[in-house]
């Protein structure tokens, strides 16, 4: 599974290098490359992390589908300002005091992910990430590892 | 990447009774502190890792410290006033970058220097890849952007320490020195973590006042939109001035950039008990949200000041937030905010010299075969050295400085993400695709930086030099590595890989 997320996260450097590109070429970019550039480097966040996660070559269901839906969130919320009309002049709708595709992008980006993902991380963390058992084997592994190099 | 915007060229003068009695108070606490860290400060380990006996709490309010340095209240308010929303993107990435790092790094990182005993950022690159050359080369990398950082927070320090004292400029420059010095050769990151603490929470106590007092300043975020939309509808559009791309790409650069920091990630090596980290993203992740509140509300406060015809409009950006304090809040408060201020350029300041200390005493020697003998007296010696030739940099206040500023977000990102963040994830990465990462990182930063500095060739508007760095080194990494597969297995330490698999 580790092996298939390298290739998600080098695809995703690709589509940031691709949308980078197109500015050598033209002044002004197509249309695509910002949502090249967006969904691109969420995907390389969200990849990251998800490899990141691992253990032994697996991903738990729950921190899966977590990332998963974030990377539809965050790209979302990007392709979403970037596709809807601007309507910031006088008279446009405003969503918690923001401009609409403003408060889309920094709410959808800025905030969902901060009542998320630390509390992902911390629900996880005894099952996908540390528990005593795990630092108890570490380090008697490690001591095992010291013990055979000094003798 | 912020170095440049770090310099205030000037601030108003806030030299009132108030104002310097709770500037003279901070740095009283900041002594108090320093000198108990000090006393305890007795090995290499406690100069450079404050004794791997850091708890929790004292870890992510001293890693949002050190993350945020004067840029986050005075060049960052004054951004968000020029160019408008597409400021934002600069902080937008702390809602996921801190769980980032926790899933990426934490882990790997505090266990690794647990088996080995590490204490800087290269040294972990070197045991990774069991290179001393990759060491060396990330230590280049730690040596060059920390001096272009230092300069660049030492003169932002001597304008503020100016501001409040009326000592001029280059005085200034070199009583903020000299106060840092006296902590950091001390105590090292032991005094600049515990006096981290005290500086974080006043940070974020600033800013979270000054924020409730720019929405009461503007009658509420309701208000104030509808003012700034009637006269400059651009500037609360989702990209601000600047357009889609170089929003995104500031995204991309401060999000995944944030993972090879030194000054933030080698404070993972200092927590005391790794199960700690459970709540760490928590933690950091609320105490940066608040500490940035007054970043994003001041700038749009001034806008929506400025459009309405209250108050005249601003001569410099960076006056922002000092004109903001001096109108709109108490002089108590714009006492807090300076002593805010100071305080995050400190925290920043004593964690870049604490890793280019370890960088020039530890690393290099040891990319060299050598290892110095007392590395906690070499320590102390790197860092009056380092602070000297910074605070020499920094009197030249402008184009030297300047130059030099400019290196330091995306020089650490493109040559520790891929080798450090990516390296400890994966065993199919190669200590030959690391090399190639870093010396591919440097030179894409150090060539584009300085041709795009002295004009000689500029990138197409919406790119930056950084985000083309970043992104070329993941991918030479890549690919060299995957050229380079077959020395891939063999590569790592048993200890090590034992670290990334656990």
């Amino acid at each position: 599974m580790k092996r298939a997320l390298i290739r998600l996260l080098v695809l995703c450097c690709c589509l940031v290098a691709l949308a980078y590109g197109t500015l050598f070429v033209s002044a002004s970019p197509p249309p695509w490359a910002p949502i090249m550039l967006a969904v691109g480097a969420n995907g390389v966040i969200l990849t990251l992390m998800a490899i990141g996660a691992m253990r032994r070559d697996t991903l738990p269901r729950s921190l899966a589908w977590t990332f998963i839906g974030l990377f539809v969130l965050c790209a979302g919320a990007f392709v979403a300002a970037l596709l809807m009309p601007a309507h910031e002049g006088v008279g446009g709708a405003l969503l918690l005091g923001l401009p609409l595709r403003t408060a889309i992008l920094l709410y959808g980006v800025g905030v969902v992910p901060i009542a998320v993902l630390p509390f992902a991380y911390a629900w996880t963390f005894d099952s996908s990430t540390l528990n005593d058992e795990d630092l108890a084997r570490v380090r008697a592994e490690q001591a095992r590892l010291r013990a055979g190099n000094e003798g | 990447m912020t170095g440049n915007w770090l310099l205030q060229r000037a601030i108003p003068g806030l030299t009132s009774p108030g104002v310097v009695a709770i500037a003279v108070g901070y740095f009283v606490v900041v002594a108090a502190i320093a000198t108990w860290a000090t006393r305890r400060t007795q090995s290499a380990n406690d100069f450079f890792v404050a004794g791997a006996g850091v708890g929790l709490w004292t870890l992510a309010i001293a890693k949002m410290a050190a993350t945020l340095s004067g840029f986050a209240f005075i060049g960052g308010p004054g951004l968000v006033y020029t160019i408008g929303m597409g400021a934002v993107f600069i902080i937008l990435p702390g809602a996921l970058t801190n769980a980032l790092g926790a899933w990426v790094l934490a882990k790997r990182m505090r266990l690794l220097g647990e088996a080995r005993g590490l204490f800087t950022v290269p040294d972990a690159i070197g045991a990774r890849y069991r290179s001393r050359l990759a060491q060396g080369l990330a230590a280049v990398a730690v040596l060059i952007a920390v001096v272009g950082y230092v300069g660049t927070n030492l003169l932002a320090l001597g304008f503020v320490i100016d501001a409040i004292f009326g000592t001029g400029l280059s005085m200034g420059i070199w009583i903020g020195t000299a106060v840092i010095l006296a902590y950091s050769v001390g105590g090292g990151i032991m005094a600049g973590i515990y006096t981290d603490v005290f500086q974080g929470s006043v940070m974020a106590l600033a800013s979270a006042v000054v924020f409730v007092f720019a929405l009461k300043s503007g009658g509420g975020m309701v208000h104030i939109s509808r003012t700034i939309m009637a006269a400059d509808a651009q500037f609360l559009g989702p990209w601000g001035r600047i357009g889609p791309m170089a929003a995104i790409s500031f995204f991309f650069v401060f999000s995944v950039g944030s993972l090879g920091q030194p000054h933030v990630i080698h404070k993972f090596y200092m927590l005391r008990d790794p199960r700690q980290l459970k709540w760490y993203p928590l933690l950091l992740t609320v105490a940066l949200a608040v500490t940035q509140l007054l970043y994003v509300s001041v700038g749009i406060a001034m806008k929506a000041l400025v459009v309405s015809d209250t108050i005249a409009p601003l001569a410099r950006a960076d006056q922002a937030t000092p004109q903001f304090l001096l109108h709109y809040t108490p002089t108590l408060v714009a006492g807090l905010v300076f002593s805010g201020v100071a305080a995050a350029i400190m925290a920043t300041v004593n964690s870049f010299m604490s890793v280019g200390a370890a960088a020039l005493t530890h690393d290099l020697p040891i990319a060299f075969g050598r290892k110095a003998k007392d590395e906690l007296r070499m320590g102390r010696l790197s860092t009056i050295a380092l602070a000297l030739l910074a605070a020499v940099v920094a009197q030249s206040s402008g184009t030297l400085v300047a130059f030099l500023g400019i290196f330091g977000w995306g020089l650490f990102g493109s040559t520790i993400v891929p080798s450090l963040a990516i390296g400890l994830n994966w065993e199919g990465a190669t200590r030959a695709g690391a090399i190639a990462s870093i010396s591919a990182g440097l030179c894409i930063t150090l060539v584009g930086e300085t041709l795009a500095y002295f004009k000689v060739y500029g990138l197409p508007s919406g790119v930056s030099v950084s985000a083309i760095a970043l992104v070329a080194s993941l991918l030479v990494f890549f690919v060299v590595s995957w050229f380079t597969r077959r020395s891939a297995p063999g590569s790592i330490d048993p200890d090590i890989r034992l670290v990334m698999d656990a």
